[in-house]
């Protein structure tokens, strides 16, 4: 975790490391399909890169179980020793440095002082502000005290997983702890949620890098996610969609339909409402996702996906479907045959103003925060 | 259930599979791209390429596509940090790129439509640095006792 002072760009880090300008453009084309860019976007993308600067990050873990980092350290394109040695400089980060105690604390200051107003601050875990920040504290300070000194530096704050950008798991009802997301707590700051528990490490890194080669906030949704990742739902990319369409779905784990590979929905799948690049990107390298595995969607990179009844329920329970919107419950009564399910949902679907169903979600996330 | 292959899974492909012969829709609709593509180029447009990743495909659909494309005549392989594929097609111009990561995990995949694949020209830069470092080399020996 060196920090350079000479501030070389990343085209020089790069020569420094013996990293081949054609190596370069077969990561930086990786990336850019990981984010959805045209194919010979890459190119341009490591050119781009080549000429910046090698940013500051620093990387701070609240209330969270780890499991985004452990994402992050599996990415695959690029793999995380060609980020954090050869693209970023990441300062501080108190699980993967050496350094700990007084020292990893001072490492962490120096670095905010010498890039004051220009680090990336990346954060993991919620926030919990109950007992005085008493919840999670770090050298003494609490994790609130913590982020609020780290944010007035950042140029730029990227939450990774569900708890830093929604509040997650500790935020779950009746949240003890009264853990906030980031977004709360800090407003005067742009801020991008990668969301997902974990977020899917193609989408982290990419997006660190989209920041890093073009300096600019991406375009984000309304839940500050970066489009690109999280423009689409499951659904609308899942392979398993002609079988929902059709009207097969599986009934149970081990029946003829869940052996055919037909549509999950019914066991719980939580694809037609969530934002994510799971049925694109992938997981492990690409090798598959969960729905792929047999397994139906929980929606983690939503908000209170942990507070929305059971994972195996459908859609159709109340809790997915907001109260006043055309649910897929609606549907099913309306039409009722399974076949005609998969038509009449996706018409439905498309008719609900996605603005309208999130407002409506983010005030009951508030009035539920309240209440707890 | 003591070994994974007991598990009674059955794969199904959305398209039938290659060896039935018929061309599934998703297929036939990216090899009409791809011939777009190639008019586009020989009426001297750009280059173009179709990432793979971002087609929702069945392991069924890659094997016809790979198939109605059918093998050519040039294989690249690029060696920076694991070794990469690059391979014509039975169609001239249309390559099926691979790129993988020193693990040999895929990082990516793609097929170009190109003269040539776009990772492959040299800058004008490296182009120069190439030649400064021949001249080097030259000038050294030149000074080396007995030339
Ligand atoms: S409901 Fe789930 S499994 Fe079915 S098509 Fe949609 S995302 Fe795929």
């Amino acid at each position: 975790m060196a920090h350079y002072h000479d501030q070389p760009t990343i085209g020089e880090m790069l020569e420094r490391h013996g990293v081949s300008r054609r190596t370069f453009i077969k990561y930086c084309t990786a990336m850019a399909s990981a984010l959805a860019l045209p194919p010979l976007a890459g190119r341009a993308m490591a050119e781009q890169l080549r000429a910046a600067l090698r940013p500051s990050v620093i990387y701070l873990s609240f209330q969270e179980c780890t499991g985004c980092l452990e994402s992050l350290i599996r990415s695959f394109s690029p793999s995380i020793e060609n980020l954090i040695f050869d693209v970023i400089s990441l300062d501080y980060d108190d699980t993967l440095m050496a350094a700990a105690g007084a020292q990893a604390e001072m490492a962490r200051d120096k670095a905010m002082k010498d890039n004051y107003g220009k680090y990336v601050l990346v954060i993991d875990g919620s926030v919990p502000t109950g007992a005085n920040g008493a919840y999670c504290a770090l050298g003494g300070k609490s994790a609130v005290d913590i982020l609020r000194e780290a944010a007035k530096g950042a140029a730029a704050i990227v939450c990774v997983g569900t708890c830093s950008s929604f509040g997650g798991v500790p935020f779950a009802d009746p949240n003890p702890t009264q853990a906030w997301p980031v977004s709360d707590i800090v407003s005067d700051k742009p801020i991008v949620n990668v969301s997902g528990c974990p977020p899917i490490p193609e989408v982290i890194t990419g997006t660190l890098l989209q920041f890093i080669s073009t300096g600019k906030v991406p375009d984000l949704d309304e839940y500050r996610r970066p489009k690109v990742f999280f423009g689409n739902t499951i659904h609308d990319r899942c392979y398993r969609r002609p079988f929902y369409d059709q009207g097969k779905f599986a009934k149970s784990f081990d029946d003829e339909g869940a052996r055919n590979g037909w549509c999950l929905f019914e066991l719980g799948c939580k694809g037609p409402t969530t934002y994510n690049a799971c049925a694109t990107t992938k997981w492990n390298g690409g090798t598959s996702f969960p729905i792929e595995s047999g397994h139906p969607c929980l929606g983690c990179s939503e908000p209170n996906f942990w507070d929305k009844g059971s994972f195996y329920s459908a859609l159709s329970a109340p809790r997915w479907g907001k109260a006043g919107e055309v649910s897929p419950g609606d549907v099913l009564k309306v039409v009722g045959g399974a076949a005609a399910v998969g038509a009449a949902l996706g018409v439905a679907s498309a008719g609900l103003s996605r603005l309208r169903q999130r407002h409506i979600e983010k005030s009951t996330t508030n009035n539920e925060a309240k209440e707890s | 259930m003591s070994r994974l292959g007991e598990i009674p899974i059955r794969i199904v492909s959305r398209t039938p599979a290659a060896s039935t012969g018929t061309i599934g829709a998703g297929v036939t609709a990216i090899l009409i791209e791809i011939a777009t593509q190639l008019d586009r180029l020989a009426d001297g447009g750009e280059p173009g390429a179709i990432d793979l990743r971002s087609l929702p495909m069945s392991p069924g659909d890659r094997e016809q596509l790979l198939k109605a494309l059918g093998p050519g005549e040039v294989t690249i392989t690029l060696k920076g940090d694991g070794e990469s594929t690059i391979n014509e097609t039975g169609i001239q111009g249309v390559w099926w790129s691979e790129y993988r990561d020193r693990g040999g995990e895929l990082i990516a995949g793609f097929i170009e439509i190109a003269q040539v694949p776009a990772i492959l020209p040299v800058e004008p830069d490296q182009l120069r640095r190439g030649a400064q470092q021949l001249r080097a080399g030259a000038a050294g020996a030149a000074q080396q006792p007995g030339n």
